[in-house]
């Protein structure tokens, strides 16, 4: 079973497993690569990600999931990690250090940013609309400009959603804050076409993904509507009622959150 | 239960005001344990932005500060924009009538969606060491440029079919 740890909770090993995964599969241009991973959430079209609806955390979940399998078969037994942005590390020094650093013994950092393998007619469609200049470089690569630290969402804002009683409540409130650490983090991060390429956008998700199992556990039976179990979250061989158990995907979290 | 499809410009354009009345017959704290502000079919096809809502505040814009006893801060959502369309012409042209029984699709990825931002503490505030009635609330909408230098206030972004007031009991 895979474990998602905290990102500032990895001993210097597990990083660098994790780094080395992200590594590899950058180096993959197929549909096991990064590259493909990141653009089924954004561009190249067709765009898949679910937002607005039920399907948001559904999806989500199954996406983070496949990303994860195939960095697995790169590393074996590699989990994804999450950041928790409400945690007083997290306030006062914004990103982990894990993504911040440009460079690791004397090698790029994977987790620093990332080129798209995009068409340069795609990568200048981007970039000449005004609104979208500062998510990619020229050359394409991921950019950030994030706010600060103290303005990420707060624990008692998190209590607050985890207490609501339906799902549609919960999924509604937490997408809303899922979308505030997008725009906190600037830069590619805070639009949806170029988000998926920027390196922590995996953590950020494995959190999300964290929260509804929290939710989960104190909720039994507080599924998505009956109306889109059946519904396929494509591009994912999976339906909405197959996302609802992560024991049964075979992934877990750490219940130590060390930061 | 107070619902406002029609909204006046705020301070400078791009801010709206929603002229909502609530007044409980009965000033109790305990009358309502939960307070929302539901906005419908809110577009998200362009670039993120965020939405500040304050209450019984006509004068607010993107420079009052957040703060719920002076100013009557209620809260902020964000939307997660796409950014534009990069499709042929028609592909992001939503579709307006309802699917058949036998269309399996999905909802087209620009559907409107709902957005809620809770205000219990604010409106509790409001009635009981403020005015004692809601009678307004001005909605200030603010770009989320990937730079942030180029943030703002933006008369663009934001639209949206009603908003309303919903109080929860119990």
């Amino acid at each position: 079973m895979a474990v998602r740890k905290a990102i500032r909770g990895l001993s210097p090993q597990e990083l660098t497993r994790f780094r080395d995964a992200i590594t590899r599969q950058k180096a993959l241009s197929d549909e096991r690569g990064y590259n493909y991973f990141a653009g089924l959430h954004g561009l190249p079209l067709p765009i898949e990600c679910e937002h607005g609806t039920s399907l948001f955390l559904p999806w989500h979940r199954a996406y983070i999931y496949f990303w994860e399998l195939a960095l697995q078969d790169l590393v074996p037994g590699v989990g994804i990690p999450y950041w928790d942005w409400t945690s007083d590390v997290a306030h006062q020094r914004g990103l982990p250090e894990a993504y911040t650093e440009e460079r690791v013994n004397g090698v790029e950092n994977p987790l620093f940013s990332t080129t798209v393998e995009w068409s340069r007619e795609l990568i200048d469609q981007v970039l000449q609309n005004p609104r979208l200049r500062g998510t990619l470089t020229q050359e394409g690569r991921t950019l950030r400009d994030p706010d600060p630290p103290d303005e990420l969402p707060r624990k008692a804002t998190i209590d607050r959603i985890l207490a609501l009683r339906s799902f549609e409540d919960f999924s509604i409130s937490l997408e809303q804050v899922h979308g505030d650490v997008h725009v906190w983090g600037g830069g590619a991060m805070s639009q949806v076409p170029t988000a998926g390429y920027e390196p922590w956008f995996t953590a950020h998700h494995s959190m999300i993904d964290r929260l509804w199992y929290l939710w989960q556990l104190d909720h039994p039976g507080g599924d998505p509507p009956a109306t889109i179990m059946q519904t396929v979250l494509t591009p994912f061989p999976m339906r909405v009622a197959d996302t609802l158990d992560i024991e049964r995907l075979g992934y877990g979290y750490a219940v130590q959150n060390a930061q | 239960m107070a619902v406002q499809t029609e909204m006046r410009q705020g301070k400078k354009p791009g801010i709206l005001i929603a002229e909502i009345y609530f007044r409980p017959a009965e000033l109790d704290i305990s009358d309502f344990t939960r307070a929302d502000l539901v906005f419908e079919k809110v577009d998200h096809s362009g670039i993120s932005y965020e939405v500040r809502a304050f209450l019984n505040n006509p004068e607010a814009d993107e420079t009052t500060p957040r703060n719920r006893e002076s100013e009557g801060y209620g809260g902020r959502f964000v939307v997660f924009g796409h950014g534009g369309c990069y499709g042929d012409i028609g592909h992001c042209d939503i579709p307006t009538e309802r699917r058949g029984p036998h269309d399996l699709r999905l909802p087209h990825p620009l559907t409107p969606q709902t957005n809620i931002i809770t205000v219990t503490r604010a409106l509790e505030h409001v009635l009981h060491q403020g005015a004692g009635e809601l009678t307004s609330v001005t909605l200030v909408p603010i770009s989320k440029d990937p730079i942030r230098e180029n943030r703002g206030l933006t008369e663009d972004l934001f639209k949206f079919s009603e908003v309303e007031l919903r109080t929860y009991y119990g």
